[in-house]
Parts: C-alpha cells; structure tokens; sequence
C-alpha cells in the first residue's frame, strides 16, 4: 500500500477506521475477511448498472457484431458469413470515406465553437445579472426541443426566402440569397450551426454545475489578492473547471462521432451525400436499402472509432483528473 | 379499356416475373396455408355476405397494420373494419394504425423478430419480394380466388411474384403533370405539350414570362426519379424496361440517353430556387411552391392535389388545376400510352387467418371501392369503382391508367431496395451536377451486382 | 496633501465603478445578443403554431395572419395529446428514478474505491455512448419482447436507464472524485460508515450533478422516438414523439399542427428544467467545504 503522503483515495470506511484502533493486531484471515467484505461491497453497488447494462446494452452491441459479420437483409435467416467483407467494402465506399470526413469536421470545429460559447454562456450565468433565471431557460431551451421540430424550425428559417437571409440582408446591407442547404458546399456547415445551436446548452448545464462546484471563497480569495477578473478565471476557475470541461470536451467528441438524430431530419445526409455522416450512411445501408449486416458493420466501426477516441482520451487526459483535482482543492 | 387492361395485365405479369429475377432461387417458403377450408364461393363481387366456408365459429383475430392515420382514410378503414365485424361476429379485427415512417420501423422491426402483422400496408416490388423470399407473407393466390375477379386484372401484379399472389391492391395511380392554367395563359401556352419538344418550348415561354417552370423536390430523391424514369420509358420503351430488370444492368443506350435529355431540361434552370433541398411537402417543398403559385408545374402522383391543398390554396377547387400525362419522345421506342406509377397494397402475413383474405376482399368490394373514391385521395382497382371518382383530374388519370398497355412501378419500389436507392441517389446527383448520365448507369449496374 | 490623497483615491473609485458599470453593459448586451439568435428560432416555431401550412409555405416571415388558433385548441382539446403528456412524463419518471441511484452508486465505486479492474469496468459504462442506439434496436426489441415488457412502460423506461447510465457515470465520475478526502475521514473519524458517508455527505454535496442528470435523462426520454414507436404498438400508451406523427401522412405533413404540437410538447420539460435547475445552482458545496 502506498504511503498515507501520496494516497489519493481513501479506502473504505471500514478499512480507515481498522487502521486507526491502535495496537490493531490483523491476523491474515481477519485481512482476507476485510477485503472480502469489501469486494462485496463493491459488488453490490456496482450490481444494478451492471445488470440493467448487461441486458439492454452489452447484449445488444455484441449482437450487433455478430451480425456485423453476414451479408444480411434482416428478413432471411443468417445464413451468408462474409467475415469483414463489410468492413472492408465500407472503406472502399467513397462515400462513407466522405461521412468519416464530415464527422471529424464536425468533431474539431464542435470543440473551437461550441466549448468555449458553452464556457461564456455559462460564465455569464454565473454573475449576478438580472433575469439570470430567466435566461438560463431560454438558453436551455434548443436542448429541450426534439429534433424534429428543430428540424422543421430550421428548414423553414433558412430557406432561399426565409428569415436567415432576410435577417442577414438587413444586418450587412445587401441582398443575401444564400442556399443554406441546398447549396452541397455549404450544407455541412448549416448543419453544423443547427448542431450547435441545439446541444450547446448540454455543455452549458454541465460548466454551470461545474462552477456551482467552485467555492466562492477561492474566487474571493483571488480578488482579495489583487487577481483582475480575467487573471482570476485563468488561474483559480478555468484550472478548478478543468475536469468539467474535459468531461465536456469528452461528451463532444463522442457526440460529433454519433452525430444522427438532427442531420437525418434536416437534410437526410443530402444533397448528393455531402452532409452525410456515418450514422446516417448506416441508417440509410441497414433501414433504407436493407443491408442489415452491412449497417452493423458500419455501426461497429463508428463503435471501434469512439473507442479509440475514449481510449485515447482517457489514457492522456482525463488521468490527470484522477491525480491532480485532489490536491488542488487541498491545503 | 378492358382491351388495354388485359394488355396490361399480361405485361405487368411479365415485368413482376422478371423484377424477381434477382432474387435468386426462391425457393417455396411460404407455409403451405391449409387450404381445405375455401370450397368454391360463390360470391357477387362487393356482397358484404361473403361467406368464408370454414364451420367452425370460433372466434378470430386479425391484425391490421395500415397507416391511413388521418381522415378520411381513418375512419373509412374503420367503418369498414366496423361493418365487417357485424357482419361477422366471431372475427376481430385489431387495427393498429401509424405514420408512414413509423409503421416502417415498426414492421421492419416486428419482422425481423419473426412477429408478421396478419395484413399489412405493402407497396409490392422488390420489398415485396424479399419478404416474400424470407418467408413471411403468405400465398393466397387460391384463397383470393373467391373474389379477385373484381380487381382490374393488371392491378393484381403489384402484389404478384413469380405469378403467385400475396395480398391485395387497392389503390393504384399514374404519374403525370399537374399545372398551373392560370401561369400556363400567362405565359402564353395555349395547350398542353404532347411532345418533349413541346414541353422545353413550354418551359422556355415560362421562363420568358418570368415564372418559375418547374417545382422539383429533389431533396427528396424520388420525385426527380420519375423525370428520369419516365424519359426513359418514352425512349426506350416496355420491353427495354423490363428487359433492364431481368438482366440486372441499365446499360441499354435508351438509359443513357434519357439521362442526357433530362440535362437539357435541367441546363435550362426551370426549378424553384433551393430545389435540390427541397421535399415533396413541407412549406417549402414540391407541393407548396405548386399550391401557391410560385412554379407552373410538375410531375408527380395521383395525391398530388391532396398534399398540394394541405400547403396552399386548392388550386382544384377553383379549375386551375391541370393534368396532362408524359409527352411522347420524338424518336422514342416507347409508346406515348405507357405509364409509370405505382399504388398501395396490403400484404397478408404468413399465419394469417383465411378470414384476412375474406376481409380484404371486402375491402376491395364495390361499396367500399366507391367510398374510397369518393375521397378523391386514392385510385381503387376495383371493377365499378371507376366512376364514382367526381374530380376531372383523377377521372383523367383514372382513364389514362386504363388504356395503359403497360405501367412501370417506380424504380425505387420495383428494383431490390439497394438497387433502388442507388437510381434515387445518382439521379439527384445528375440534378446537382455532379453525376453524369454514365454515372446513374454504372451506379445501378454496381448496385445490382452486388445484390 | 490629504486632500489630493482623498480626492485620488475617490477617482479610484469612480475609475473603478465606471469600469464596473461597462464590464455590466458588456454583460447585458452580449446576453441579449445571445438570446436573440437561441430564442428566434424557438419563438417562430411557437408562433409557426398560430398559422397554418399554406401560411407558413407562401410567406415564411410573417406574424400570423389571421391568427390561426385551431392548431393549438385541437391539440389541446384532444384527449390523446394530455395521455401522451402522462405517458411520456410516467416513462421519464420512472426512466430517472432508475438511473439516478443506480448510476450514483456504480459512479460511487468506481470513482472512491480501489480495485483491480476498476478501469475496465469504468470503459465497459463508456462502451454504451459508443454505440449507436439505431443498429441496436433489433436485439434491444427481440430483449424487451422475451421479458414480456412489450406495449409497457417499462418497456421502454429500462433500456432508457441503461443508455443513460454511460452518460451519467461518465458525468457522475470527476464529480464523486474530486471530493476531498478530507471529508470522507471527517465523517469516518464520527462513525460513519460507507454507505452513510454516500447518502449523507457525497450525495448532497453531488447535487448540482445529480441534478444535471436528472435534466439531461429526462429531456432525452421525453424526444426519444426510436424506442417508443417499437415498444409502444397500442395508441394509448404512445408518447409525444410518437403522438406527434398523427399529424403526418405517407403524403402530406401538417406543418402548423406539428409545430403547436410540438411547443406545447415542450413546455413539461421546460418546466421540470426550471425545478431541477434550481438544485443545480443553488448547491450546498459552499457550506460543506467551509465546515
């Protein structure tokens, strides 16, 4: 056991207070006895999700990869294993090569867009501003909307004669006939502004939680000592933000990657696929032209993708929360 | 008519004997459904007192998935459903009806966990086919027999493969133009273009009147299908159709051919501004641009006037609304009379009761028929139902289906829907400009090779 | 001299107000900015309400003309829409009142406890964002179909619990870490025990993320289409997403209706946001830490 200086963690409750009776003699079946019950413990508590997970979710996915492996239509029984036919084929399809593009696009400018709005939005929240109620509703609300109807919402607001190009004729002065979405160059980009207008508000909840989590007296503190406003944010509440916007950053990436419910609504992955993303080539494969097997693939490749990701991103970044967030916080 | 009809029939039983063709061996799947029960009925077309000569009384069930959802379809179905139990007590029919969209999920879903619906919305074609192929729709071409003669023959191969039946027709429509009279004086069109020559004449008067030409929603794919399907129809003709599906490959030049034609209607610009976004419905779709005036005219569907009012003014009701069928091709193989369309069915599931097939032969009865028509939304296949159609535009598209020697079903119904999605897709990219005519050939024919 | 000393340190001051009262302008203006460009589009889809299609396809800007008000009475006059309210809230609820524990105490012990495998088990919960719901929804429905959980709430309400419990674990996890340690040795130093410390003294001290759970769960049970449309066959236990596609054909959609529907469909969620936002606010870590 590491010495009490650097531990991180305090061990179960039962363990500290075994520790603490002095002159405690622990023969070794009283040790394994302990560790037992705390295996227990353990158990249980992780028990629940580990059983609603296993039925609902792992079986699903490992279904999915099993089915991953046949050219199947869904209807016919399973009979046509191709092995990684699929995946290869996928691949080699242009335009899933173009969905991947369009994903990681979206990822990178998820995280230089709507991370830092998110921030300022919350941020702002956070001051003693009148009608803050009232504006963190109205901020959440594009998140509380379904993605139909911000779909439809959108459709109509950017059309050629919609209020998106009205709006913008009259702020730059001249005459903006823009083709938000029927425009193949552009469409990604309109996507992605629906994008972040509907889901900023995630991120925003989830900074502002992350400063309800800041005690004020650090910030105080800070100003007491003569810290500018901005000088305070960079050291004391962006550090103390830190593992919040990493989860963010997290949920993010993850999302871009899953990108589906918003997209398929709005625009189908069109004009001519180039506001696809793979969630929406699987669909259109494994719903639309009814390779089952062929849309399990693709969906365990985005699976395989995230993964990598999360690994990724787990291994180098969100480490450090798990070493670092305690002794900040500490004397 | 009925002279055409059997035409028709006679090619439409060819065209589903050959649109099965890539589906490889199908082997028999359907469960021999006992056909002991069904003795020769007599039965007078449309009698509510049909008799199912099955004894026993027990009771049964009958699960009906359809997804007329709104009225007047809602509750017509219901009525039906209604009447049908009176007339027979021990059968229920258990309706659960949902969206379009929905119901596909749900039936996809329900069917791959082997769950068949007893009767169910079914478009025929190649869906049809691998359904038919996994064995979960049945065979009633025996049990049908009581009462099909009151269905237009030609109808029937909609929900035919490889000649044998699987449910029943009910609604079936040609696509055509419906236009604008009113933009159509103002430009100076006196009649309609028989001819395509004609018709980039027409779209050229238009453009010089300042009125937009034409409303397309190629956002949606398949409404940019049927130009395309349709010139190739008029080019290359019934048999270079079918012909297509049985050797699995676009690579008659008549294909080509109709992708380049169609680039000199789309190098004109004639279509509403954002259409390549734009969708069959919605406020800035195909329907409203048509409804409220902004485009003169399009092709499309027997629903047309429905969804088009649902968006804007009823042009129909106030006698500004046209129909006039696909001009003919200078030069084209195919006959002008041909038609391109489509329709609705239901399908009967694998362990269906015979009392399903009883049912939808009620259904499909005169009564019901004439009701359905009435509505003035569906086209029904039902021998007597013609005339109870009131609006002129329907009754011409009625009468032109009739005298069709032979109909083509929708690419992206009839083909495998793999195959299908492909013709949608690189046909809306020769719409974008980023797809040639070569293009669409080669994407279908890779399409089908992999099927 | 005093009085220059004085009448500096009062220019200070006001130096300091009037800097104070632009930062406060800034603050104002960029809020409203903000809010004008989030709100738009939610006020023309509500407003969209009082108008109908062919309104909405000739002239996409325009206040109603006339004002349209049938869309929203018959959605609210029609008994399906207020069934569709309870069902969609009684999944929601119950959706909640799964994840909320069972997530907390999985995120407990694998963010406070030691143990081999502890990472592994904390990638298996990631696993489930990974994964994309759509392709999964056959063997998800041949699952709720064996368990006999078909047409039910709980049908849909426990798989809902189980993808959300990713999300909530993932979210759960840095919050349950970074309480001090100091905490937990205080409460055991008193006689706590484990399971006393959680209830006691992390769970309250967690609820500005419990709460963001509960919000974020709920708002994807009550748009959540996929699930329902497959679980739900019987109409009288279809949620408003499913309710919402009535006003659709295999032709036509009725605009207008949907988007009254849809702004009415809303306003429950809003209103659960508007309570439980509270808890995300006003928490109690101030007090804790203090102590």
């Amino acid at each position: 056991m590491p010495p009490p200086s650097v531990r991180t963690y305090v061990e179960s409750g039962d363990d500290a207070m075994a520790m603490t009776q002095v002159g405690a003699r622990r023969t070794r079946g009283v040790e394994a006895a302990r560790r037992r019950r705390k295996r227990i413990g353990i158990f249980v508590l992780l028990a629940p999700a580990l059983l609603l997970y296993l039925a609902f979710v792992l079986f699903p996915i490992v279904q999915g990869v099993h089915f991953s492996l046949y050219d199947w239509n869904g209807l016919e029984p399973l009979t046509k294993f191709i092995g990684v036919e699929n995946f290869k084929d996928a691949f080699g399809d242009p335009v899933f090569r173009g969905a991947l593009e369009h994903n990681a696009i979206i990822l990178v400018l998820s995280l230089l867009v709507q991370l830092p709005f998110a921030l300022f939005l919350a941020l702002l929240l956070d001051q003693r501003i009148r009608g803050r109620a009232m504006l963190r509703l109205f901020f959440f609300a594009p998140y509380v909307l379904s993605e139909v109807v911000t779909a439809v919402v959108w459709r109509q607001l950017m059309r050629p004669n919609g209020l998106l190009n009205a709006a913008l004729s009259g702020l730059t002065g001249h005459e903006t006939d823009v083709l938000w979405l029927a425009n193949p160059k552009i469409v990604l980009y309109s996507v992605f502004a629906v994008v972040s207008w509907k889901y900023f508000g995630l991120h925003m909840i989830l900074m502002l939680a992350g400063l309800q989590h800041i005690p004020d007296e650090l910030e105080e503190a800070a100003a007491i000592d003569g810290a500018s406003w901005w000088q305070t944010f960079r050291y004391v509440t962006f550090p103390l933000l830190g593992p919040t916007v990493r989860v963010s950053a997290f949920l993010s990436m993850i999302g871009s990657l899953q990108l589906f419910d918003l997209v398929y609504v709005l625009t189908g992955g069109g004009p001519v696929n180039a506001s696809n993303t793979m969630a929406t080539y699987m669909i259109d494969w494994g719903f639309r032209r009814t390779q089952f097997g062929y849309a399990n693939a693709v969906s365990v490749i985005v699976f395989g993708l995230s993964l990598l990701v999360a690994l990724a991103y787990q291994r180098w970044v969100l480490r450090r929360d798990i070493e670092g967030s305690l002794t900040a916080l500490g004397q | 008519m009925r002279r055409g009809l059997s035409k028709l029939m006679l090619v439409l039983t060819v065209l589903a004997v050959v649109a099965a063709g890539c589906g490889g061996t199908s082997s028999d799947t359907t469960e021999g459904t006992t056909v002991g029960t069904t003795a020769a009925t007599t039965t007078t077309a449309g009698s509510v007192a049909t008799t199912t000569t099955t004894e026993s009384m027990e009771p049964v069930t009958v699960n009906w998935w359809h997804i007329e959802n709104n009225d007047p379809g809602l509750s017509l179905w219901q009525q039906a459903a209604d009447d049908y139990m009176a007339e027979h007590p021990n059968v229920t029919i258990s309706i659960n009806v949902q969206e379009n969209e929905a119901f596909k999920t749900a039936l996809q879903t329900n069917l791959q966990a082997g769950d068949v619906p007893d009767i169910f919305q079914s478009w025929g074609g190649g869906v049809l086919r691998e359904q038919v192929d996994a064995g979960l729709v049945q065979d009633i071409t025996s049990l049908a027999q009581e009462c099909i003669d009151q269905l237009e023959p030609g109808a029937l191969t909609m929900m035919q493969v490889d000649g044998k039946l699987y449910g029943f027709p009910w609604d079936l429509g040609i696509v055509g133009f419906w236009y604008n009279k009113t933009l159509f004086a103002q430009a100076g069109i006196e009649a309609p273009p028989t001819t395509w020559t004609e018709l980039l004449d027409d779209v050229q008067k238009l453009e010089d009147a300042g009125i937009t030409p034409i409303a397309l929603g190629a956002g949606d794919k398949w409404p940019a299908m049927f130009w395309y399907a349709e010139l190739a129809l008029r080019i290359g003709g019934a048999e270079v159709m079918q012909q297509a599906a049985i050797n699995h490959n676009f690579d008659d030049p008549a294909f080509l051919k109709a992708g380049e034609m169609l680039q000199d209607l789309i190098a004109m610009d004639p279509f509403q501004k954002g259409f390549l976004a734009a969708g069959w419905d919605g406020p800035d779709g195909q329907a409203a641009a048509i409804a409220n005036s902004e485009a003169a005219f399009h092709l499309m569907g027997h629903w047309a006037p429905g969804t088009q009012s649902a968006n804007g003014p009823d042009l129909a009701a106030t006698g500004e609304l046209g129909w006039f069928p696909f001009p003919a091709v200078e030069g084209g193989a195919g006959d002008p009379m041909d038609a391109f369309g489509g329709g609705n069915g239901y399908a009967v599931g694998k362990d269906a009761p015979p009392e399903a097939v009883d049912f939808l032969c009620y259904l499909t009865s005169v009564p019901v028929a004439r009701e359905l028509a009435a509505t003035g939304s569906r086209l029904p296949v039902t021998i007597g139902a013609e005339d109870a159609i009131t609006d002129p535009n329907l009754a011409a598209v009625i009468t032109a289906r009739g005298e069709a020697p032979y109909v083509q079903l929708y690419l992206d119904q009839a083909y495998p829907p793999s195959v299908g999605a492909a013709v949608n897709d690189s046909i809306q990219a020769l719409f974008a400009g980023t797809g040639t005519p070569q293009d669409v050939v080669d994407a279908v024919d890779q399409a089908w090779a992999n099927e | 001299m005093i009085g220059t000393a004085t009448s500096q340190r009062r220019d200070e001051g006001s130096v300091h107000r009037a800097r104070r009262a632009v930062t406060r302008g800034f603050l104002y203006l960029s809020a409203f900015a903000v809010l004008g460009v989030i709100v738009i589009p939610v006020v023309y889809g509500a407003l969209s309400g009082f108008r109908d299609t062919a309104q909405l396809a000739s002239k996409p800007i325009d206040l109603p003309n006339p004002w349209v008000f049938v869309n929203y009475a018959d959605v609210l006059r029609s008994g399906s829409f207020w069934q569709q309210v309870w069902n969609s809230t009684l999944i929601a609820l119950i959706t909640i009142a799964f994840v909320l524990p069972v997530a907390s105490l999985a995120a407990f012990a694998i963010s406070r406890f030691r143990f081999k495998g502890r990472e592994a088990i904390y990638l298996v919960f990631v696993l489930g964002l990974l994964f994309p719901v759509a392709v999964a929804i056959l063997p998800l429905f041949i699952v709720v179909r064996q368990l006999g959980l078909l047409s039910t709430v709980w049908g849909v309400a426990l798989p809902q619990a189980a993808f959300a419990l990713p999300l909530s674990i993932v979210i759960l996890r840095p919050f349950f870490m970074s309480i001090p340690r100091e905490l937990e040795e205080a409460a055991i130093l008193d006689g706590a025990g484990t399971f006393r410390f959680y209830r006691s003294i992390l769970l309250p001290l967690s609820r500005p993320a419990m709460s963001t759970i509960a919000v974020l769960t709920l708002v994807t049970s009550w748009n959540a289409f996929l699930l329902p449309v497959i679980v739900l066959t019987d109409p009288t236990k279809w949620t408003l997403p499913v309710g919402v596609t009535n006003y659709s054909t295999q032709y036509t959609t009725d605009t207008a209706r949907v988007l009254a529907f849809t702004t009415l469909a809303m306003i429950p969620a809003l209103v659960f946001y508007v309570i439980a936002e509270r808890q995300i606010v006003k928490g109690l870590s101030a007090g804790a830490i203090k102590g």
